[in-house]
Formats: C-alpha cells, sequence, structure tokens
C-alpha cells in the first residue's frame, strides 16, 4: 500500500516516464512472482510424479535431499574445487585480458595485428578446445584451468578494448597536456574510465567460466561440482545432483547480482546496454 | 572515415569525382590499403602456426600447412559429408525451434503484464544457469536419440532469444499500442502491425546470441549424448591421439563459428536500421 503512495505522489514529476515508471514500481510483484514459482514447482512434481519414473528428480525429493547434500563434505570438497578453479582461472583471465585489452584498444598496430584473432576464438565454441587441451595437459586439473581461462578472456579483451576505445577524448588530450607518460595514462585515465565494461566483460567471462569448468570436469572426469552432478546422475540419484545444478544457478545469479550492485554502487555514472 | 563512394552523385562533390574518373585501379589501392594489414596480420598468424607446429612435437601441435592437407583429405570423404548434415540438422532444428518458441513466448511475456511480472525471476535465474549441467539429466531421462540432443541446443539457444523479445518488447512505447487500440484494433492486428515490427530488431539481436550458443549446444550435445556430428569427429580423432584430426577439426569448426557470427551481426545491422 505504502508502495502505491509513492508512485503516484512522483508520478507527476516525468510525465512522459510515466506508464514505465509506473510499471516497474507497481505494487504487488511479489505476488505473481510467487504464484507461479508455486505453479512452475506444482506443474513439475505432478508431470514427474505422473510421467517419469521415481529416479528423477522433483522438488520434493530435491528438498529432501538438500540438507544431506549441503552437509556432505565430498559434495563441499567437489564445490571448492570447482570455484576455486573458477577464481584462479578467471584471475588469470582478468588480468591478461585487461592488459590485451587496452592495447587492443589504444593502438592502431596492435589491434590491426591480432583483432582478428580475438574475435576468432571468441567465435569458436569453447569446449571444442578440450579434446585439444586434454592432449597437451591431459586428464588433471590443469586442463579444466586452461578451459576456464579459454572461456573467459576473450570476452574480457573484447569489453576492456572497447571500453578503452570509448574514453572520452578531452581526458586524452587534458592527459597530453600535463605530459603524461604513455604508461601512466593507460592505467591512471583509459583503465578507470572503462571500468564499467570491464565489470560487463568479467560478467559474461564468469559465466563462461563456469560452462567452461563444468563441460571439463563431464569431459575430464576430473573432482568437482561438474563431477559430482555427473557421478549422481548416473548412479541414478537425481535429486542430489539436482542440488549441484542449484548451486551452480546460485553461483551464476549471484555473480550477476554482485556485478550489477558494484556497477550501481561504484559508477553510477554509468549506463549502457549489454553485449553478448 | 570516407566511405567506399561507389554513390558518389557526380556534381558539385569533388571529393568523390576522383574515385568515378579513376575507376578501377583506385578501387584496388582503397582496397589495398584497406585490406593489407588484414592480410599481413592473417599471414604473420599462419607463419607463427607453422613454425611453432615444425618445432614441437606432432602429438603435440601440428603445422598449419598439414592441418589444410589433413582438412582437405577429410572434407571429400562421405563420412565427413555425412556428419557435417547432421551437425547441421541438430544446430538448424533446435536453433529454429528455439526462435519460433522464444519469439511468440516473449511477446507475450511482453504484452501480459502479470504473466511477465511472475516468470521474469526465473527466466533471469534461468539465463545465468549453465545450461551444460543439465546435460547428465537429459541424457539418463531421454537416452541417445535425436531428440534430446535438439533439446539441449534448444535449451542453449532459446534464453537470448526470449530475453531480447522480452526486452524489446516492453520498450514499445504506449502511445503506439494505445492508438491501435483506439482505431479498434484487433489483437491479432496489434500483434502483427504494432508488436512484432517494433520488437524484431532486438529479435535479431537475440538471433545473434543464440547462433553462438546454440553452436556450442551442439558441439555439447554431440560430446556427451552420443557422439555423432563434427564433435564426433574432434573426439575421434582426439582418442586415436591424431592431433592432425583434432587440429583439422578445431579449425574446421572455428571457420564456421566465425561464419555464422558474421552473418548473425549481418542479420542484426539489417534489422537494426529499423530502431531509429
Amino acid at each position: 500500500m505504502s508502495e502505491q503512495t509513492v508512485t503516484v505522489s512522483s508520478a507527476p514529476a516525468q510525465p512522459a516516464a510515466k506508464p514505465a515508471a509506473r510499471e516497474t514500481r507497481a505494487p504487488g510483484t511479489f505476488g505473481p512472482r510467487l504464484v507461479t514459482g508455486v505453479a512452475i514447482l506444482g506443474a513439475w512434481e505432478f508431470v514427474v510424479r505422473a510421467l517419469a519414473p521415481a529416479y528423477v528428480a522433483k522438488p520434493s525429493t530435491v528438498v529432501m535431499a538438500f540438507p544431506h547434500v549441503i552437509t556432505d563434505p565430498a559434495f563441499l570438497k567437489a564445490t571448492g574445487a570447482t570455484l576455486a578453479a573458477v577464481a584462479e582461472g578467471l584471475g588469470i583471465a582478468l588480468v591478461f585480458g585487461t592488459i590485451i585489452g587496452l592495447l587492443l584498444g589504444r593502438s592502431v598496430m596492435f589491434e590491426r595485428a591480432i583483432r582478428h584473432y580475438v574475435n576468432g576464438f571468441y567465435a569458436l565454441p569453447m569446449i571444442v578446445v578440450l579434446p585439444l587441451f586434454s592432449l597437451w595437459f591431459g586428464y588433471s586439473g590443469a586442463t579444466r584451468l586452461a578451459t576456464i581461462i579459454f572461456a573467459a578472456v576473450f570476452s574480457i579483451i573484447l569489453n576492456v578494448s572497447d571500453g578503452a576505445r570509448s574514453v572520452p577524448r578531452e581526458y586524452m588530450e587534458v592527459a597530453r597536456s600535463f605530459r603524461s607518460s604513455r604508461l601512466s595514462t593507460l592505467f591512471g585515465i583509459v583503465l578507470p574510465s572503462s571500468m564499467p565494461y570491464l565489470l560487463a566483460g568479467i560478467r559474461l567471462a564468469a559465466g563462461r567460466a563456469l560452462i567452461g569448468a563444468v563441460v571439463a570436469e563431464f569431459f575430464l572426469s576430473v573432482g568437482g561440482v561438474g563431477y559430482y552432478i555427473l557421478y549422481n546422475s548416473r548412479s541414478y540419484h537425481h535429486a542430489e545432483a539436482f542440488v549441484g545444478v542449484l548451486l551452480l544457478a546460485a553461483f551464476g545469479v549471484g555473480f550477476e547480482v554482485l556485478v550489477g550492485w558494484t556497477t550501481q554502487r561504484f559508477m553510477p555514472w554509468y549506463r549502457r546496454g549489454d553485449r553478448g | 572515415m570516407p566511405g567506399p563512394g561507389f554513390r558518389a552523385p557526380a556534381f558539385g562533390r569533388p571529393r568523390n569525382d576522383g574515385l568515378c574518373q579513376r575507376g578501377l585501379p583506385h578501387l584496388l589501392t582503397t582496397y589495398l590499403r584497406r585490406h593489407t594489414p588484414f592480410w599481413i596480420s592473417i599471414l604473420a598468424g599462419i607463419a607463427i602456426w607453422e613454425i611453432a607446429g615444425r618445432s614441437t612435437s606432432a602429438a603435440f601441435m601440428v603445422p598449419f600447412s598439414e592441418t589444410v592437407r589433413q582438412l582437405w583429405l577429410f572434407m571429400w570423404s562421405r563420412e565427413f559429408i555425412e556428419q557435417f548434415l547432421d551437425s547441421a540438422e541438430l544446430f538448424l532444428t533446435g536453433f529454429v525451434l528455439a526462435l519460433v518458441v522464444g519469439a511468440p513466448l516473449g511477446l507475450l511475456f511482453a504484452r501480459v503484464r502479470a504473466l511477465r511480472v511472475g516468470v521474469e525471476p526465473y527466466i533471469m535465474i534461468l539465463y545465468a544457469t549453465p545450461m551444460v549441467a543439465l546435460i547428465p539429466f537429459i541424457l539418463s531421462m531421454m537416452g541417445f536419440g535425436f531428440a534430446p540432443k535438439v533439446l539441449v541446443v534448444f535449451l542453449f539457444a532459446v534464453f537470448p532469444v526470449l530475453y531480447n523479445t522480452v526486452e524489446g518488447a516492453r520498450s514499445i512505447k504506449p502511445e503506439l499500442i494505445e492508438v491501435a487500440k483506439s482505431y479498434r484494433s484487433s489483437e491479432w492486428a496489434l500483434w502483427r502491425e504494432v508488436m512484432l515490427p517494433y520488437t524484431l530488431p532486438f529479435i535479431m539481436t537475440g538471433v545473434r546470441q543464440s547462433i553462438g550458443r546454440a553452436l556450442v549446444g551442439m558441439i555439447a550435445a554431440e560430446f556427451f549424448l552420443s557422439a555423432t556430428g563434427l564433435g564426433q569427429l574432434i573426439m575421434g580423432a582426439s582418442q586415436n591421439f591424431d592431433t592432425a584430426g583434432v587440429f583439422a577439426s578445431i579449425f574446421l569448426i572455428g571457420l564456421i563459428g566465425v561464419g555464422l557470427m558474421r552473418l548473425g551481426l549481418k542479420i542484426e545491422q539489417h534489422f537494426a536500421r529499423w530502431r531509429q
């Protein structure tokens, strides 16, 4: 109710944007969401009970499995292994991606030399390199790490180079008139200015890194959440396996929210559309 | 940067005159000036690849010339053509299904507000979830046929279309719908004449993003469900430690990926002209 009063009182301030503003701030988004959620879960439960064999995951069995999976040391270890690998890979991809991206955005020579390769590798479905990486690094965690880096680095490069190219010209002119060195211009002006792009790149990269990690674990049978899901679903413990999926989903959504929040909190000056 | 200048009017535009008069040789030099860096960079890349391949073990890396030779041998074998068509069928079926389901559903969500508010968070969650994690479940429930693989491609591809369509349809100016309504437009006409044309550029952004994801889904399905198509080519080569075969198939998939990406961009740009 109080939300409604707020909407009404703020409405005359910007009549042009009225419908959109009313829509996003309208009361009762919670009700429909709850109803839809319950409907989805109910339909899932019903369909699985009516049509599928008993081992198939349904909401009730997933909820039952949840407490003992989440306290299972094997599951915690698998989660730790995957998240550590993703964090390490993202960190490495971030460092190299940022440096290459800045160079790509600010140096014409460099751009001409490697732009096509970056685009080409970005277009390559990241999982096709798995067989090659497994030949190179063996069936081990190193291959998973390499896959994560490969999956993550190109979206960071592309986003940072976009950001570096869109630095306002006045900034660069001021830097030049103060005789700033190339290096300090790059890290003192270009990098902070392209920070929102970097964050958008990290968001994309995190999603891709997660996919890379899971696929690598499927492929290599290296311990982790992906392998946990694979192993449990093969032994018909679907409910347990599904808890792993929920964890991955939570991680994906959590990262999305974190990046969104960081952008709004620390870069309120910035608005931008998504990039695929 | 001046455009190609083919449309140069004859009078009063001295800037473009030269091009028309000098004709072919001038076109050649503009072509060269624009594309020389590209070809230099490509040739340098090939040279590095060749040298790296020759100076390491053949099990580790294969030079460019060997890769191309292998690819050439591949391409005329009957097996390859069958595998290629198999993959193409999978890709197209899943992708078209994603488009046919995602776009109308997106329009519906945008039109019916209660529905949209209800499903929006769940779409976001599914969009951020790594879909590969569902492959083991699909495998154990649906087996090895064509249908489960199509489902994987569909799941990979549908969310970008759905998401972008909802975003696009939400941004339709309410005035447009109000005018259509006040002229007593039927619901069907409203969809066909207002919503679809307005949303099409956004749908095409979704299509571009989907193309890349559908390709990943295709390879993932071929890796982890039944091994067929291009995925099988890589897997087979990798299991036989046939590094040349691995390189040739990855190179081929890379070319396909770049080609599809460019096609997606072309489609998107073609429709982006509608967006003012």
